[in-house]
């Protein structure tokens, strides 16, 4: 059999099955008798074996099988789960996750035979299992249970012919009917598929294809989506229309591999003439056999009771949204265009115009909103093989510490998703390195012996905070500045002006690891200024909380969206710029005389608040078309805890726009974080407030 | 063999202008040629780049080849054209030029190839020089000279 076609599905639940043994193994270390875990890692190993067995990945099959085959001992309580089998176990995971790496890039698993690995896992055997003989007992007992199946289904059992519950509405009566005018049979199908069958769908979707070759498919059950998406148990039937005899149709059914048995009988259709009604007909002579025929399915029912129920997703490439974004900016560009032509031209007095014109703007909003949250990720896939790393950290540093994790939920844009794993892991590395103490300090500290380090995700407004936080020893500001003089980075008298924060800052410079001895963990000192440009390049900002001895927060701030950003546009000597409305904090109307300076610098005294002014023109080389006597338009933004007021020409107003790159070739200054395309074909370019401030 | 075909083989060029001079672009790389629009300037930028334009619906850069190769800043007129050049990265750019010609067809034996030389900054903009009945045309290197990210 050409298993390729099904190598992305056996990647995905691979992938899933593996997640779920990491995870399982977690709650392992914690609960070494937790029975409902043992069973979970049991049913996972077992399906991971037969996955792979059907895919031909020897490799990964041997390796999985034996895993399986200590924890059939485990669950027989032969063998006792201790810590240094959770070890052996992750490195089978890791073993595991190779192959499944090697299998996506080359379909081809590798030739690491993880013989230690193996070896390792029959030693549990040998010296556990009390007499056990590794290989033969629990491989097995699965395939024996399928077995004694087929016996008891060869026999014409009427309660297997489940087409007999299929109940038919008025339209597929009126086809039916229809179809045995024209001389066609109609055939109640019920099919069942081998309890060991991997991939259910797949085979489904044979028995569909084969079926639909000799006629047609009047109705299923479950319906066709349900068994695409493999909602069903190991059976499903349907009622198809068809030229070929019964025989032919249960031949058809059958030469699909893996399939167990089929049942095929005739429907009687009555025709009457206003409503067709299908009486179900009896074929080989048996009588109504509904409850023995619950007791079949009350039986397959209680196994697979744990499988989580899947959402209905369709898997869309990321190039069609990419698409189907550009195409609705498109339409925001048309619709502001011609927002901005009715209201220049005479054409106010016209109100339908108008209205429409509002309808057409709800409508774009709507749609960017829409696809924008089709874009939308949670960041679970991301953080999920953290616990795990969290622990390998552990064993690696010697120090006893525990991940809490909350809000994986969260949703971000899928490009934003895919980017922000490598600076969490820094982030949370180096959190387990510098920041957590060893548990020798921590003891002598009066702190409890286990680290923690939290990962806290959440929305706030259009921003998606994720926090990486920890109760180790906080940043030493005088550590960090001591360092930066060493290093030459700033002069011992620039020390003494700069704030803690700053200092603190330059820890996100290039090149800075203040961690005095490097360790292969972090310390590298490439670490906190890669989070940083990249968290930057999301459009994003990170910053830092600490207090010595208590431990510091990372705190990642990035936008919800991208793309598309409600702004507000300005006029500056006579140019045209965009400020993102999400930064904006009030528009000010200042007097010349109000502006006061300290240190050279212009502030002025808001409300109590002294926040440095920010003349645009001057950032931007161009002349104010103001005289200096005229009031000032100043617009407060905010970045963090930081203010600073802007000084603007002219407020032209709100906007939805998208934003375009100016692509690689200008070597644009961190000020200009990308233009956008006005109603009239104009071109603005957007201020990035962060670069000012 | 190969290399009499060679020789035989043409490239087509467009001629443009900058005051008398002649400069041919290989036409492989022209997207397009429009008008002079509106340019928004985009402050903090390489001194040659005029700014961006709104190019149906994309946003592209727009340079002054004039300011690159050390000549005087260019003067709007009727005649100049903004042409667009898709560079092999897929990323497209815009040159003002004074005027476009015409086009012409260069016979690789007409086309003499230019030496490296590091004195004459405008020699590394150019691979070669074709000769034409119009005279000589300086034949730009496209890769050389739109070459991404310099200072």
């Amino acid at each position: 059999m050409d298993v390729t076609q099904y190598l992305e599905i056996f990647l995905d639940e691979t992938k899933e099955h593996l997640q779920s043994l990491s995870d399982q193994f977690m709650i392992l270390e914690q609960e070494p008798d937790n029975m409902d875990t043992i069973n979970e890692i049991f049913r996972s190993a077992h399906t991971l074996k037969g996955m792979a067995g059907t895919m031909g990945y020897k490799r990964l099959q041997a390796l999985t099988h034996d895993m399986e085959n200590v924890f059939s001992e485990v669950r027989n309580n032969t063998i006792k789960v201790d810590s240094a089998m959770v070890d052996l176990l992750f490195q089978v995971l890791d073993a595991l996750e190779e192959y499944t790496e090697n299998i996506q890039n080359t379909t081809e698993e590798g030739t690491n035979d993880n013989e230690h690995l193996i070896k390792a896992l029959n030693d549990y055997l040998a010296n556990g299992g009390s007499g056990a003989p590794a290989a033969s007992t629990p491989a097995a007992a699965p395939e024996t249970a399928p077995a004694a199946e087929v016996t008891a289904s060869q026999s014409a059992d009427p309660s297997k012919e489940k087409w007999r519950d299929i109940k038919l509405g008025d339209t597929e009566n009126a086809v039916l009917g229809e179809a045995v005018k024209q001389g066609k049979k109609c055939y109640g199908v019920s099919v069942y598929v081998q309890e060991s069958c991997i991939l259910k769908a797949a085979r489904a979707f044979l028995v569909f294809k084969a079926l639909e070759e000799i006629g047609e498919i009047i109705v299923s059950v479950p319906s066709a989506q349900d068994i695409e998406d493999e909602r069903f148990e190991f059976d499903f039937s349907m009622i198809i229309i068809t030229e070929a005899d019964a025989e032919s149709v249960k031949k058809a059914v059958l030469d699909v591999s893996e399939i167990e048995a089929a049942y095929v009988g005739e429907v009687e259709v009555k025709v009457p003439e206003a409503k067709a009604e299908v009486q179900v007909a009896q074929v080989e002579e048996t009588a109504k056999a509904d409850n023995s025929a619950q007791g079949g399915v009350a039986k397959q029912d209680k196994k697979p009771a744990g499988k989580p129920i899947v959402n209905r997703t369709v898997r869309v490439d990321i190039e069609k949204l990419d698409s189907l974004m550009n195409l609705v900016s498109e339409l925001i560009i048309a619709k502001n265009s011609l927002v901005s032509t009715s209201s220049q031209e005479g054409m106010l007095t016209d109100t339908t115009f108008n209205e429409q014109i509002e309808y057409l703007e709800s409508v774009t909003t709507n749609l960017h909103e829409s696809v924008m949250k089709v874009r939308m990720v949670p960041i679970e896939s991301v953080v999920q093989k953290f616990p795990k790393m969290i622990r390998d950290l552990s064993k690696k540093l010697d120090k006893k510490m525990t991940l809490y994790m909350s809000g994986e939920e969260t949703e971000l844009d899928r490009t934003v998703v895919d980017e922000i794993g490598d600076p969490l892991m820094h982030l949370l590395r180096n959190s387990a390195d510098h920041g957590l103490e060893s548990s020798q300090v921590r003891k002598e500290r009066g702190k409890p012996e286990m680290g923690s380090i939290f990962l806290d995700a959440y929305q706030e407004g259009n921003n998606v905070i994720i926090e990486v936080r920890d109760d180790g020893n906080g940043i030493d500001v005088e550590a960090v500045k001591a360092k930066a003089i060493a290093r030459g980075a700033i002069t011992a008298e620039q020390a003494e002006n700069m704030s803690d924060k700053d200092i603190i800052g330059l820890l996100f410079l290039p090149s800075f690891s203040t961690a005095k001895q490097v360790t292969d963990v972090s310390g590298r000192g490439v670490g906190l200024d890669v989070v940083k440009s990249k968290i930057e390049s999301l459009s994003g900002e990170v910053d830092v909380r600490t207090k010595l001895g208590e431990g510091s927060t990372f705190i990642i701030r990035l936008p919800l969206t991208l793309a598309i950003i409600q702004a507000l546009m300005v006029e500056v000597g006579g140019e045209k710029y965009a400020i993102s409305l999400g930064s904006i904090q009030t528009l000010e109307d200042i007097d010349p005389s109000e502006i006061e300076h300290v240190q050279a610098k212009e502030v002025i005294n808001l409300r109590g608040t002294v926040i440095p002014l920010i003349r645009l023109n001057e950032v931007l080389d161009i002349e104010s078309t103001k005289s200096p006597d005229e009031n000032l338009l100043v617009i407060i933004v905010k970045k963090g805890d930081k203010l600073a007021g802007l000084v603007v020409d002219e407020l032209m107003g709100q906007q939805e726009i998208v934003i375009k790159s100016l692509g690689k070739y200008i070597n644009k200054s961190k000020i200009i974080s990308g233009a956008t395309i006005l109603g009239d074909g104009e071109i603005a370019l957007i201020l990035d407030t962060n670069a000012l401030l | 063999m190969n290399e009499i075909r060679e020789q035989y083989e043409t490239t087509q060029f467009i001629v443009v202008k900058y005051g008398d001079e002649q400069f041919g672009v290989d036409i492989k790389y022209v997207d397009n040629i429009v008008r002079m629009q509106r340019i928004t300037r985009v402050p903090k930028v390489q001194t040659y780049i005029k700014g961006v334009i709104n190019l149906r619906g994309e946003v592209i850069p727009v340079l002054s080849l004039r300011l690159k190769m050390g000549l005087e800043d260019d003067t709007i007129t009727k005649a100049t054209r903004i042409i667009i050049i898709k560079l092999e990265s897929g990323e497209c750019i815009g040159v003002l030029v004074d005027e476009v010609k015409e086009v012409v067809t260069l016979e690789n034996a007409a086309i003499e190839k230019v030496a490296y030389d590091s004195k004459d900054p405008r020699a590394n903009f150019i691979f070669g020089v074709g000769k034409e009945k119009d005279g000589l045309i300086s034949l730009l290197d496209i890769s050389g000279t739109f070459a991404e990210k310099e200072a």
